[in-house]
């Protein structure tokens, strides 16, 4: 009982209360440029708090992480530049509800949404992280390969018109992230003897690329089309919205959690799985998904968001980060002479409460900061063409130099994003080769790691998916979507049910 | 107000002239961490950095750069003018870059700052495992050839040095290598049972074992592990060993060749004041490294030492894409 009260140790402590309201504010900006990314943000503090307390500065980290996950959706609506690879799904949505003057009304439900969300992903953590824990560890690389597919096979719902380009997209994305020196056996793959190529080609400059820049280049050919008014007057979400949305938050909170408490995985990844949730489930949405659907804008929110809290299932339980900031925060730990590991929630429970608390308090802060200041950034939007084209430049040229201090990148996010202008001028969807870099790795890594185990024997790769419950009800949901998604599917239904109606 | 705007400039002037004839260092230094933040070598690099940043009077900013095994980092320093004020914070790896075609640069084009500390290497099982010591799990890898996985990290990382000196020492083993992003991501696979054997750094380990998620096997070492005190060394498993042994990955802060004497010496005065920290030496102890704190020729010679047993071990494993003798480095003498 004891230890359970250090969950209000924050709420005790003004100073660590400013602390995570002070990161949290931070986290928002600093997540909604893009570029700057959280990770990027926490590991600079690593050193910046070496010699404060523990406390201090674990409150000051998650006030920035929980902000910056959110704080990537700003630029994903006002700008179709999403802040934060956990963002991209926000934009497919969000931007189109900017265009329609409704950006307001987009970034209230997001807010919420998010809070929404991250409240899932707290008390999760806080009820049940050995469990979760524990079922995220029997996860093998098969069962990683499946998700990857899955993932794969979104290429459908993020392609809105021709299937057939889309697919062809996820392809060239799945390509764009082989790049470079095959993390598994250091081979170089489409390198070209290049040194430039040996790392890859960074996925934060293509996102940026294909989403800023091509943007910019998309709306050079309207410069002197007047910007749409933005209403102002409906910001906060009315509680029958929240209302009419709360099983679909339900069920995407779920599903951000599990992926953010998968190590390997994150809120990217997650956001994207639950936005074809939505789409998948959503029989008939007010607003067409691509257009502005409302559901397009809560299932990626609510999940990136619980995947934060996910994320530390792990981190606090076994020792081992759910994603790259948790990483971060593990070696924080280490520096502030802890030891993170399966025994701090033995050794120091109430390190666990503690955090738990000030995820908690930093989600609060979350809502506060998002529903403030919302009218002066929907004026972004209503800025003449002329002043906001250079300004996406600007913030992708910076973004994308930002990543890794890299003049190169810079490069690669301009060629990508020309490419990205052509792409989208020959009705080439350009989510689906996000989605296939974002994925790339998995898929290989996992497909390779599974089939060496099996000595690569097709065989026995098969009979262990079959003998794994785990893997077997991911092979079945596989297979499902994949049937659903062609003629197949449309025909049989017709003979099944047709006839019977 | 002329002679104000005169007397201002010329004071400018002077205080710019007491800066420059002011001794390293007179601006930012950068360190240039080859790793992910997080990882092993971030870890040790910001731990000891705050302490020499202290005693040299100047701020060390850190950045991760990391890809290709470390190298974009170390080609950065290299491309980098050789005044001081760009510094490598590496681990091993660089050793091997030559012998296993992964650039043209290794620390020789470096003067070691500090080698800070060197890690122990160790194996552990799957708590599932069917063996509880190294001679077990050898029994059980003659009985059943090509069933036992045995986690890797890509060639040149320690696992593969540590398979190599087994499959030297103890003959072939017959087993399933299967690769991971890197030590931590394979002990979470360890644990999930998706691998059953994984030689990892003992720090990276400690927890693991401490909690009863997996179990110790060897260690790979000619003492006893103060940390470790009942788990078998591999000198006591087979006196073969004894070759190859005492073997580890470390830490190390480098300068590129042709820096000037002053700027090395006071770089290494301040990184050997910081290795003798309390406070980091406890952390390096919690974490079972090994304190080093060697510079100069003791370091040049621990470099060589180190990168001619290795490179010689993978060589013989027929790991390497080149022959080590191709960049002159001798074979060790047994």
């Amino acid at each position: 009982m004891e230890t359970l009260m250090a969950i209000f140790t924050i709420f005790t402590q003004p100073q660590l209360l400013l602390l995570v309201g002070v990161g949290t504010f931070a986290g928002i900006y600093i997540g909604a440029i893009p570029g700057l990314s959280v990770t990027m943000a926490v590991s600079i503090l690593i050193s910046f708090t070496f010699s404060w307390d523990v406390y201090p500065a674990i409150s000051l980290m998650v006030g920035i992480y929980m902000g910056g996950v959110y704080g990537g959706s700003r630029t994903a609506i006002l700008l179709n530049i999403p802040g934060a690879p956990s963002a991209i799904a926000t934009a497919m949505d969000g931007y189109p509800m900017a265009q329609k003057g409704e950006a307001g009304q987009a970034i209230g439900v997001t807010t919420v949404m998010s809070f929404f969300g991250g409240l899932i992903g707290i008390f999760v953590l806080a009820v049940a992280a050995p469990f979760v824990a524990d079922f995220a560890i029997t996860f093998q690389p098969r069962d990683y390969m499946l998700l990857a597919v899955l993932g794969i096979l979104l290429v459908g719902s993020l392609s809105s018109g021709s299937l057939v380009k889309g697919i062809f997209a996820g392809a060239l994305g799945i390509a764009i992230g082989a790049v470079g020196r095959d993390p598994l056996t250091f081979t170089e793959r489409f390198t070209f003897d290049l040194r430039l190529m040996e790392g890859g080609i960074s996925f934060i400059a293509v996102m940026i690329g294909m989403f800023g820049v091509s943007e910019a280049l998309q709306q050079l050919q309207n410069v002197n089309m007047k910007a749409v008014r933005q209403k102002i007057d409906r910001i906060m979400p009315s509680f029958g919205t929240v209302k009419k949305y709360l099983p679909l938050s339900l069920q995407t909170s779920s599903i951000g959690v599990i992926i953010g408490a998968l190590p390997g995985t994150g809120g990217d990844i997650a956001a994207l799985m639950a936005y074809d949730h939505a789409k998948r489930i959503t029989k008939k949405p007010k607003v067409p998904f691509g257009k502005g659907a409302m559901e397009g804008l809560v299932a990626p929110e609510t999940a990136n968001n619980a995947a934060v809290g996910g994320a530390f299932i792990p981190m606090m339980t076994l020792g081992i980060p759910g994603d790259a900031v948790t990483a971060i925060m593990i070696g924080a730990l280490f520096i502030h002479g802890l030891n993170p590991g399966p025994m701090l929630m033995v050794d120091q429970p109430d390190m666990f409460w503690f955090i738990v608390g000030a995820l908690l308090m930093a989600n609060v802060f979350m809502l506060i900061f998002g529903l403030t200041g919302i009218k002066i950034f929907t004026k972004i939007v209503e800025m003449p063409r002329s002043v906001i084209i250079p300004l996406i430049l600007l913030l992708s040229i910076v973004g994308a130099y930002a990543v890794n201090n890299s003049i190169t990148d810079v490069y690669w996010m301009l060629g990508f994003g020309v490419f990205g202008y052509f792409m989208r001028h020959y009705g080439y969807p350009l989510g689906p080769v996000i989605l296939g870099v974002i994925l790339s790795r998995l898929l290989d890594d996992n497909w390779r790691r599974a089939i060496i185990s099996e000595r690569e024997d097709l065989g026995s790769f098969f009979e262990g998916i079959i003998t794994s419950p785990l893997s077997l009800t991911l092979f079945i949901a596989v297979i499902l979507i994949f049937v659903s998604q062609t003629s197949i599917w449309t025909f049989a239904k017709n003979r099944l049910f047709g006839k019977a109606s | 107000m002329s002679r104000k705007l005169i007397s201002a400039l010329v004071a400018l002037g002077l205080s710019a002239t007491v800066a420059t004839a002011q001794e390293y260092p007179t601006k930012e230094i950068q360190g240039i961490i080859q790793w992910g933040a997080g990882g092993s070598t971030d870890t040790v690099m910001r731990s000891v950095t705050p302490h020499a940043e202290e005693a040299l009077g100047g701020t060390v900013v850190m950045q991760n750069m990391t890809g290709a095994v470390g190298a974009i980092a170390l080609n950065y320093v290299v491309d980098a003018d050789a005044d001081g004020y760009t510094v490598l914070m590496g681990a091993e790896n660089p050793m091997l870059y030559k012998v296993m075609g992964l650039g043209d640069e290794d620390y020789s084009a470096f003067t070691p700052i500090n080698i800070l500390a060197r890690g122990t290497a160790m194996l552990v099982a799957n708590n599932a495992a069917p063996f509880d010591d190294y001679a077990g799990m050898l029994a059980y890898i003659a009985e059943n050839p090509g069933e036992l996985k045995l986690g890797a990290t890509g060639p040149g990382g320690l696992p593969s040095v540590i398979t190599a000196m087994m499959n030297t020492v103890e003959g072939e083993l017959d087993v399933i290598s299967v690769p991971y992003d890197g030590d931590g991501p394979a002990l979470t696979a360890l644990q999930g049972g998706a691998i059953d054997v994984m030689p990892a750094v003992l720090g990276a380990a400690i927890e693991g074992i401490r909690a009863g998620n997996m179990k110790p096997i060897l260690i790979f070492d000619t003492e006893t592990n103060a940390t470790l005190p009942e788990v078998q060394i591999a000198t006591d498993a087979n006196a073969a060993y004894a070759t190859y042994l005492p073997w580890g990955p470390f830490f190390g802060v480098f300068a590129k060749n042709g820096t000037p004497d002053e700027v090395i010496n006071a770089l290494t005065a301040a990184y050997a004041t910081a290795a003798e920290n309390k406070d980091f030496i406890d952390l390096m102890a919690g974490r079972g490294f090994t304190m080093m704190n060697i510079s100069g020729d003791e370091a040049n010679a621990f470099l060589t030492k180190w990168q001619q047993g290795t490179a010689w071990l993978l060589d013989d494993a027929g790991l390497t894409q080149a022959s080590p003798e191709e960049f002159g480095i001798a074979r060790p003498a047994n």
